[in-house]
Order: structure tokens, then sequence, then C-alpha cells
């Protein structure tokens, strides 16, 4: 159950908050959405993927970080084990909520920032504050705060990227077959990446679009990024042997339409 | 020796009428023959302005989405522009006894097992703790709940449960026009015939029209609805009525709106038994679209028109702001439907009650028979014509059969239009003789002859049990094994429905979606 009320000076002057702890408890997902300002931190560790968002059906940039359900392969020991984590990670356990409650589909209504107030992470002693003595935001909120208006416009960025993507059909469903060493065989499916073949036979004009609106780099960060499934295999191998085996093995094939 | 079709090729074609026929013709032909200019087919709709569309046949099979896909349009775009909802099968309430719990459903997924072995015997011979569609067919729980037969993330034209479209008649010919016309190549002319000219041999030469401009062409197609302006008034192709055998002649249509944005959006046709004839419920995207289609034989206009109402204010639908349309229905279909160098496809070809929603897919099949069958030059055509007259002459037949069955299993006789429905007489003898023989054997593949069956055995087993029709099983043709794996599949199907049934948005929540976001084609 989650409880999101918008945060008040008054209210909430005394709240703090498990930092560290809440963004390793919120991290148990094997992908997450990401925005396109996060690329360049993001292309270090993670494979970048397309994913439909279940809500609205359309593509959203994802990092993967497991094979099933839950498995978060960079979680190890309790210590986040990658130098940047996402920014759908990092706010947890905070979200924006339409001004009112009023949670209808008006895309202009103003937002509050918002604590789930049923997380296990808030406490009274110990752990970052919200508001100072006299009131003010705390640098960890303010960080927040950034953080979240930076995820609302980034949102909005990887929308119209994706779309643009969608209309010149450069995303395409791929299939991701993954042999580990206990012999175990695992496919991974709704994801998908950028059509290269697509995107090497593209008119000139289109092309000249894409880097117009600045997508190409976006689009090269995420191919580029897709040599880290390797990585990812290699960490499960780990997780499976206890040892430090080679990097692992994977095939990525396009679905055929 | 020249080759025999290089004096006449085949390169013309003018469909006459801009109605859902024109144009799904239209865009199937061109789709299908997409070179147009000096090499290629020329492709010319001819419409005169202004002419209403009939506006009947707002339910399409599940073959429209291949027809869509085909012709080349978003799914996205269709739902949005002609007010389309999704349609997973018909509802039939009242049609065995008329009591409150005579319902079955008629789902568009097939029955578990279909393609591998019949389980019907099975499901007849167990326990029949629920109904044969709920036993054999998940979808039937998806239509009990409005369920979507899709996610928002499912892609264009796929689905996790089969599914047809119910649309705007009004807004689906303009929406293909605009396809067609932007996309395909396709001429379009405003222009009205005037005569019809013929050659010596016989075959249609030209047709002069009102602007004085001459259109001439290899094939006409006649889309020219009820006037049959081509196969009736030029060729005088006599027209075979069906009215002995299905008594439906009259309708009154009535445009209902939702009372709210809340109201769910069923997705079955529901057609429910009156006292002479039956009603349909159609919920598009934006309103309903409800309508009784009744026989004159057995009610009178005004008479049906108060039971329509009736209907309406018991569910708390009836207003004053409604206005009522009175269509006249002539079932029945022509004896011949390709003549020369004409053939004809919609209205013109035939037209039956819409019980099953035959209208459209008719069309569809038609425009796929006619780009199946295109001879390349001229000499071809009566072969053509011939094949085509064949198969479309078996197709109207099993459709009477077909509709005709839903009233022959009645045991209604609370009215002389049901009493009469069964008359011995009014019943093809196609269908007495299916009737015969599925006393003592199941509907099943080899039971219908041709390759491409309009309602195939699925269709009347969902039917025949659904209404209640006994088959007597002998058990020297049943085994264990087979038993065995038909228990299997209804638990199977059980859970699946479940599942979706749980996981799958409400009809009218996905449709906002569409508006909102769109579907994405992978």
């Amino acid at each position: 159950m989650t409880n999101l009320v918008a945060l008040n000076s008054q209210t909430h002057r005394v709240l703090r908050i498990a930092a560290a702890r809440a963004v390793l408890g919120h991290g148990s997902v094997n992908i997450v959405s990401v925005i396109p300002r996060e690329f360049p931190r993001l292309l270090a560790h993670y494979p970048i993927f397309f994913s439909k968002s279940s809500d609205s059906g359309q593509f959203e940039p994802a990092a993967l970080m497991g094979f099933q359900r839950g498995e978060n392969l960079f979680i190890r020991d309790d210590a986040w084990d990658a130098a940047y984590i996402p920014l759908q990670i990092q706010r947890q356990p905070f979200a924006l909520i339409p001004r009112g409650g009023d949670a209808g589909a008006d895309p202009q209504a103003t937002l509050d920032l918002a604590v789930d107030l049923e997380s296990p992470h808030i406490q009274a002693q110990d752990g970052e504050r919200l508001f100072q003595d006299d009131g003010r935001p705390s640098p960890y909120l303010q960080n927040l705060s950034s953080m979240m208006s930076a995820l609302v416009s980034g949102s909005r960025e990887a929308y119209a990227f994706t779309g643009k993507l969608a209309e010149l059909n450069l995303i395409e469903p791929v299939q991701i077959d993954i042999e580990l060493i206990n012999r175990s065989e695992t496919k991974l499916q709704g994801l998908y990446w950028i059509a290269a073949a697509t995107l090497k036979a593209l008119p000139a004009a289109q092309l000249a679009e894409l880097r117009d609106l600045q997508y190409l780099e976006w689009m090269y960060f995420q191919m580029a990024s897709i040599a880290h499934v390797s990585g990812l295999v290699a960490r499960k191998n780990k997780r499976l042997a206890g040892a430090t085996p080679a990097p692992g093995a994977w095939t990525g094939n396009a679905i055929p339409g | 020796m020249p080759f025999p079709g290089e004096s006449r090729p085949v390169r013309r074609i003018l469909i006459v009428g801009g109605g859902s026929a024109g144009w799904i013709t239209a865009g199937v032909l061109a789709a299908r023959f997409p070179d147009r200019g000096e090499q290629g087919l020329s492709i010319t709709l001819v419409e005169s302005r202004g002419l209403p569309p009939i506006g009947v046949g707002e339910g399409t099979w599940p073959t429209m989405r291949a027809t869509l896909q085909t012709i080349g349009v978003s799914e996205t775009d269709f739902l949005r522009e002609c007010d389309a909802s999704f349609k997973q099968g018909t509802q039939f309430a009242g049609w065995v006894d008329g009591s409150d719990k005579d319902i079955y459903y008629h789902p568009f997924t097939l029955p578990e097992g279909y393609e591998e072995r019949d389980l019907a015997p099975y499901w007849l011979e167990g326990a029949r703790e629920a109904s044969f569609a709920a036993s054999l067919c998940y979808q039937t729980l998806l239509c009990d709940n409005a369920r979507a037969p899709k996610l928002i993330t499912t892609p264009e034209f796929a689905g996790l449960a089969n599914y047809a479209y119910h649309l705007d008649a009004g807004k689906f010919a303009p929406f293909l026009q605009k396809h067609c016309t932007e996309k395909l190549g396709v001429s379009h002319v405003y222009d009205e015939i005037v005569q019809v000219r013929s050659d010596e041999s016989g075959e249609i030469s030209h047709l002069t029209m009102k602007s004085g401009d001459e259109l001439s062409a290899d094939l006409y197609i006649d889309c020219s609805g009820f006037s049959a302006l081509l196969i009736g008034k030029h060729f005088g192709v006599p027209f075979v009525a069906k009215r002995d055998c299905l008594f439906i002649d009259r309708a009154w249509a009535v445009q209902v709106p939702y009372a709210s944005e809340a109201v769910p959006i069923p997705s079955v046709t529901k057609s429910t038994a009156l006292t002479s004839g039956w009603l349909w419920d159609i919920g598009l995207s934006s309103r309903r679209g409800v309508g009784y289609v009744f026989s004159s034989d057995h009610v009178s206009d005004d008479a049906a028109l108060e039971e329509l109402q009736r209907h309406l204010a018991a569910a708390g639908d009836l207003s004053p702001a409604l206005s009522y349309r009175k269509i006249n229905i002539n079932s029945g279909y022509r004896q011949e439907y390709w003549r020369r160098n004409c053939v004809a496809v919609g209205l013109s070809a035939g037209f039956l009650e819409p019980l099953e929603a035959s209208a459209i897919v008719m069309i569809e099949l038609s425009a796929k028979a006619i780009a199946n069958l295109l001879p390349g030059c001229r000499d071809g055509m009566p072969r053509a014509a011939q094949l085509f007259n064949e198969t479309f002459r078996y197709r109207w037949e099993r459709i009477v059969d077909f509709l005709k069955l839903h009233y022959v299993l009645t045991r209604r006789t609370d009215s002389k239009f049901w009493i009469d429905n069964k008359r011995p007489e009014s019943i093809p003898e196609s269908l007495r003789e299916g009737l015969g023989y599925w006393q003592h054997h199941c509907p099943w593949h080899e039971d219908f002859v041709h390759r491409e069956e309009v309602f195939s055995a699925a269709s009347y087993q969902y039917v025949l049990y659904g209404m209640g029709f006994e088959t007597a099983i002998s058990g020297a043709l049943l085994n264990d094994a087979d038993r065995a794996r038909a228990l299997e599949k209804m638990h199977e199907s059980a859970r699946r429905g479940r599942e979706l049934s749980a996981s799958l948005p409400g009809n009218r929540e996905l449709l906002s979606k569409v508006r909102r976001y769109g579907l994405q084609k992978i």
C-alpha cells in the first residue's frame, strides 16, 4: 500500500528519510524507465532498451538490471554496485501528485511533491531531514525536488523521442536469449531496440530531422549500451557460481514483424 | 500466334458507388495491385453526390482486421475516426424460451481443441455444469464482463482473444475514401450515370454520365446499393427472394446516447428476441445503435415501434429526443453476381437480415475473390465469372441456412412469428439435412465442403448447443484419452478466462486510452 501525501513544512517538519535504504528497498526491479538526459551516465553500466508503458502503451527508454521480475543484479551485499543509480529509483519514496488530489488526466495540473507515508524508510531519528528547523527545505529535499522536475520534463522528452522513432519505424522488438553457466536458458520478452537496418537505410531528410532534434546522439548511446547485456549475464553467472566467470553468452535477435 | 490477351488486357476497373462496398473493394484491389499509371491497373470510383448511405451493417467479423491491414490503414486511426469499438461475438437473449435466464453466446474465439479433435461430444455427455460456450471458450467470460480483447500494450490488429469491430458505417466510407485516394492512387469522380451502353457482344462498353463524360472500363464493379444500377437495372439479373424462409423485412433503427462516460461499452452485439423479430444493440465508442428488425406479416409498423420503445423504456433509455428511422429489408440475393464484364458487390448483390453481421464480411470476401480471380485479359472473364458465381451462390445459401438455424431451434410459442418460423416448408432442404445428421453427430470440419466457409462448424456448434440442441452421442465413437483431454482443456479454458478477465481493461477504458495514446504498430 502507498499513501502519497503532499509535503508540508509544518506537518512534516521533523520527518527523516533513511535515504540509502529507501533506494535499495525500491531497487528490487529488473527494469526501470529512464530519461534520455541520463543516457550518458547510464551508458557506463546499464543496457538501455525500450519497453512499453503498461499505462499508455507508449515506448519508454528503460534500463535493464536483471532477467527475472524483481531481480536487480546491481544490488549486491546490500549495496548498489554501480556509480550511477537511475533517477526513477533515486527519487524514492517521493512522487509528484496533482494538486487537490484530483487524479484526473489533466496534464496541465499543478504538481505537488509528495511522500509515501506508508514507506518503511520514514523515521523520526537518523537519516536525511526534509526540512530545516526554520521550515526551509533541506539540501536533500532541494535535490529531490530538482530530480523530480528533471523526471517530469525528461519523461516528456522521452515520449517525444520514442514517438518520433516509432513513427519512422526505428523501433523493433527484440528477443534476448541467454544461456547461463548452469545451462538454464532465459528468454527476455517485451523489449525493443533501435532497428539498425532501418536506420542504415533511412532517407537523408529523415536522418537530418533526427539530427536536428538531437535524437541521433541518444540513439547511438542506446545502441552502444546494449553491449552491457554481457556484463549483466556475467553478474548473474557470478551470483550462480559465487566466482568470477568470463562475460556471459547471449544473443539478441530482432523479432521479424 | 499472338498471346490472346494482348488484344484485350484487363487494365481499367470502374467501381460504381461509394458506400462501404465501393471503398472496401477499391481499397482491397488497389492494395493488391499497387502499381498505377502506364503499366498498372487503373482503379476509378464514381459516385453521385449527396446520396445518403444506408448505414446498416455496423458490425464486422474478425476478417476486418486482416482487410484493414491489407489496405494499409492504422488501427488507431480507424478506431478513432469511425467511432469503432471492439466486438468479441454476439450475445443472444430470449431466443430459446424468452425467459430471463435465456442467454447464450456466439464468440469469435474457436472452441478449445478445434484444430485437433472435436471436444463437443465430451461436453454433451458430461455434467454440463456450464454452458457449451462457457465450458470450451474462455472468451465467454470476457464478453460477460465487457472486457476489451487486448491491452494498450498489444500491437495494432493483434489480440489476446479473437475480435472484430462495431463501427459507424457513415464514417467508415469517408475514412476509407481518404486513404484510397490519398495513399493508394484510386481516382475518385463525382458524377451520375445517365445511360449504360453495351457493345454488340452484350458487354458494357461505357457509361454516359450526367456531366457529359463517358466512362469506360474493362471491369465494372456494381456497388450501387439496393438500386443495383448495373447488375439489376441494366442486365436485369433476377433477384432470388428469401422471404419465405427469413421473414424479417423491416427495421426501426435509432441512435441512443450513453447516459454518461462511465457506462460500460459491451464487447458483443446484443441480439434480443422480441415478439415478431429481434432487437440489435451495438455499442460504438460514441453512442449505441439500436434497432428492431421485424416481419411486417406478423406485426404492424406502429406496433413494432411501440414494442421497441417499451424495450428502451424498460432499460431507462427512452427519451423524446430519439429519432427513429424505418428501413425496408428485402432478404435475398441475385441469381448471378458476375455477368459479362460486371460484378456486383454489397447490397446490389444481396442482403440478408443483419443477425450475424454478414453484410460487410460478404463485401470483404467478394473484393478478395475479385482480386484473386481477376484475369489478365478479357478472354478469361467468363470463367472468372462462373467461378465467382458458383462460390458466392454457395455462400449466400449457407448464410441463409445459418440464419434460419437460429429460428428453427427456438422453443418459443408465444407469438405467430416464432411458431411460423418452425414450419417445415420454411426450412431449406440443406439445413434440414444438416439438422438430421447432427442428431447423431456434432458439426465438424468435414460437414462443410468449401475451403473457405462463411460459417464454420464452430459457429454451428455455438448456436446448436447454445440453444439446447441435443446430439445423441454414441459411446462407440468416444475414448478415454480424448475424454481426459476435454476435461483438461475445459479447466485450462476456465483458468485462462479468469486470468484474462482480471488483467484485461474494460472495453470503454481501452477505447479511451486508444483515443488518448494510440496503439503501437509493433
